[in-house]
């Protein structure tokens, strides 16, 4: 059955903000191993 | 009696109560079309608010209702947020430059060629110094708990192996460590440290043949690489802390599809596929121009979806990546490049290998924009400095077009070495505007479909708290 159109589709997430990167380089979120 | 004085008198402020969208102190929604066939968004620049509205529906919906209620009661909490993420952060990163030369002489590089060829090494004791110093500066703006992240960089940091391996094994236990390489003298023993001491590792490539790598990446003779990154990628295989850097140029847009399916194959984790940066004049000749960029670019993640479905594994590219979380969860942003100001001199920064401080490493070709000196100076005036102060001040509002485009929160102008250098000042725009366009309404399509979990890692938002829903 097809699912009814939303009218708004809206939302946002929040978290401690740790932005550190550049775009050189990927910052790995978890350590290696 | 004297009747008390009424209000709002001639000359005193009278402002508007913000009852009306778009007028007044009300809150500013620009509608934007991105390309679906039954949305639009609707963007409240400022607060990075977006919601997609089914067009019919648009003027309601935008104009009153229970969208304008649920804004206004978060409004500023989301101002809040996004003045906290732009101005509110201190450094946490380094770029650490451990020499000043390279073995490759690649077409977009950004740094000068006389330093690559001739440059210096620090000395072992330089690079336990220097760590010594920003261990110290780190103490004052990380908090406990958090390891502050040091990232060997270049030229080719890997040049200048034995003294870095000393810094990595010295300082262990007090930083986060990474090594971005050109993966050319990225043999077993090496291979065997990084992956021992917990490194994260990053390689360059920029096409799946050797025919399309070699025109960009090749060493001072005009040899290519391509061969010996492919073996260090075979020898990363099994090493879950490693990723690719893909610079997208003219040389090989058309291939970024290729380069995707080739990725997928080697079971690379996370890509970056970044546009050329066009600091220096001799990058600008292989430019694409923004259109061709954004076809290529977004084939390319169209493949990263239909190999996902196929296999049920994905191939992260993380710099699109970083735009979708800019827009869903803009404090969850990982690279600090696509926001005003960006984090060059405020979440990281540079360290030329004599000692010498940059807001970012993009600019360490530029004298002008060095801050002082590591091994000198004081951490904390030298991001105070007038140069750093160029780079930090850069705010979008005072770009144009930026300080009237919806999604100046998505983008941020980037880069500003590239506005100064190629457009004339701080205060113009990037390299690439189009690009940006495209790549935010691409975005704005999958959450449309709900698809944004498949171009973003596992448990992305496992430790996030929503902010607003509304459907």
């Amino acid at each position: 059955m097809k699912q009814t159109k939303k009218t708004v589709i809206a939302y946002r997430k929040t978290c401690p903000a740790k932005g550190t990167g550049l775009s050189h380089y990927i910052l790995m979120d978890k350590k290696a191993k | 009696m004297a009747r008390a004085p009424k209000k709002n008198l001639v000359g005193v402020a009278a402002p508007s109560r913000g009852r009306y969208v778009g007028t007044g102190n009300g809150p500013t929604f620009q509608p934007i079309d991105i390309g679906h066939p039954d949305y639009v968004a609707l963007i409240e620049p400022d607060t990075a608010f977006w919601a997609l509205v089914e067009r019919a529906k648009l003027a309601d919906v935008a104009l009153g209702g229970d969208l304008l209620k649920a804004y206004r009661k978060k409004a500023a909490q989301f101002a809040k947020e996004m003045d906290m993420l732009r101005f509110g952060l201190k450094p946490s990163a380094v770029y650490f430059n451990p020499t000043e030369r390279c073995n490759l002489n690649c077409v977009y590089c950004y740094i000068p060629e006389k330093m690559r060829r001739k440059g210096q090494h620090m000395s072992q004791e330089q690079i336990v110094e220097a760590l010594a110093v920003l261990k110290r500066y780190f103490r004052t703006t990380v908090p406990k708990g958090s390891q502050p992240q040091i990232i060997f960089h270049g030229a080719e940091p890997l040049l200048n192996r034995e003294a870095v391996f000393a810094g990595i094994e010295q300082f262990a236990d007090d930083f986060r460590f990474g090594i971005q390489t050109n993966a050319t003298l990225l043999d077993d023993s090496a291979i065997d440290f990084l992956r021992e001491h917990d490194v994260s590792v990053g390689i360059s490539l920029d096409a799946p043949t050797s025919a399309i790598a070699d025109r960009t990446r090749a060493n001072w003779e005009g040899r290519g690489v391509y061969q010996q990154v492919i073996d260090a990628m075979s020898r990363l295989k099994d090493y879950p802390g490693w990723s690719v850097i893909c610079t997208v140029s003219q040389e090989n847009l058309r291939h970024l599809t290729k380069l995707v399916d080739f990725l997928h194959e080697h079971e690379v984790p996370t890509c970056l596929m970044n546009i050329l940066r066009c600091t220096l004049p001799k990058s600008r000749s292989v430019k694409p121009d923004d259109a061709s960029a954004a076809k290529y670019f977004l084939q390319a993640l169209d493949r990263t979806h239909e190999l996902y479905q196929k296999t049920g594994r994905k191939l992260i590219v993380g710099n699109f990546a970083n735009i979708l979380l800019a827009i869903v969860a803009p404090a969850a942003r990982r690279l600090m490049c696509d926001i005003s100001p960006c984090g060059g001199g405020r979440c990281f920064f540079a360290l030329a290998p004599n000692g010498d401080l940059f807001p970012c490493s993009e600019f360490i070709g530029l004298p002008a924009f060095c801050g002082g000196n590591l091994f000198r100076d004081e951490l904390p005036a030298v991001l105070d400095s007038e140069p750093f102060r160029l780079v930090t001040d850069r705010k979008i509002e005072q770009i144009e077009p930026c300080g009237r485009c919806a999604i100046r929160h998505f983008c941020g102008s980037p880069c500003p070495a590239e506005a100064h250098e190629m457009n004339g000042g701080m205060q113009q725009v990037g390299a690439f505007c189009e690009f940006y366009e495209e790549q935010v309404r691409y975005a704005f399509r999958l959450i449309a479909d709900e698809k944004i979990d498949d171009y973003l890692w596992e448990g992305w938002d496992k430790d996030m708290q929503q902010t607003f829903a509304m459907s």
